[in-house]
């Protein structure tokens, strides 16, 4: 796991205090790991971890489903 | 019959959109990021509605949010992202909040057979909540 995404993981442990960990293939959103509102911040935090930014009007939710597609789609590792 | 099987855009039928914000969750954003981060939620014109002048309303902000969000419930649609600046919440001069659609939000109304919301607003303490009600398009 790449220092980002694990920046990224630890966001949403902050906030999820329940969970010890959070499998690279599991559904963050079908999850409730991110909701609507947390969704905006999660994008901001994605933003800055990876150093671009991102085109809300191109985003799709499916694009920030796991973190394993995170991971690939925007911290360039392609995870198998 | 169940209102759960009945189509979207079955005649007689509106879906209804709800959302309840926590000014909590809204002041720890601003803490953490900033009031200039709500303008990834809230137009320009909107967050200058949300100030009085004491400074930024935060429940006014959390209606503005939950508005949205319910007026988007309203579409029907999944695995979309909340196109938040496509959605503006105005005040009527009577008080109550008019929403006004643009690009996607436009888009995806109109393809769901919507050609407006009405929404309500309400907040109490430290939470904000809102109902919205698609208004259908003729011949839906």
């Amino acid at each position: 796991m790449s220092a980002e995404l694990q920046q990224v993981k630890n966001w949403i442990l902050k906030r999820h205090p329940e969970r010890q960990d959070i499998a690279g293939d599991l559904d963050l959103i079908e999850n409730r790991l991110i909701d609507s509102l947390s969704f905006v911040e999660f994008v901001f935090l994605l933003e800055q971890t990876s150093g671009r930014t991102i085109d809300m009007e191109s985003l799709e939710v499916d694009h920030l489903r796991t973190l394993n597609i995170i991971e690939a789609r925007f911290f360039g590792v392609t995870v198998h | 019959m169940v209102a759960g099987s009945v189509p979207a855009r079955a005649p007689g039928w509106a879906n209804l959109g709800m959302d309840i914000v926590s000014a909590q969750r809204v002041r720890q954003m601003v803490a953490d990021h900033g009031e200039s981060f709500l303008l990834r939620m809230l137009t320009q014109q909107e967050l200058a509605d949300c100030r009085t002048d004491e400074g930024l309303n935060l429940l006014t902000v959390c209606g503005r949010i939950a508005a949205k969000e319910a007026a988007f419930k309203t579409l029907r649609v999944a695995d979309r992202i909340l196109p938040w600046l496509d959605i503006e919440v105005h005040r009527a001069d009577g008080g109550w909040p008019l929403i006004e659609l643009r690009g996607r939000a436009a888009q995806l109304a109109q393809d769901a057979g919507i050609e407006g919301i009405t929404v309500s607003i309400s907040h109490d303490v430290d939470y904000a909540v809102a109902v919205g009600a698609p208004v259908l398009s003729t011949g839906n």
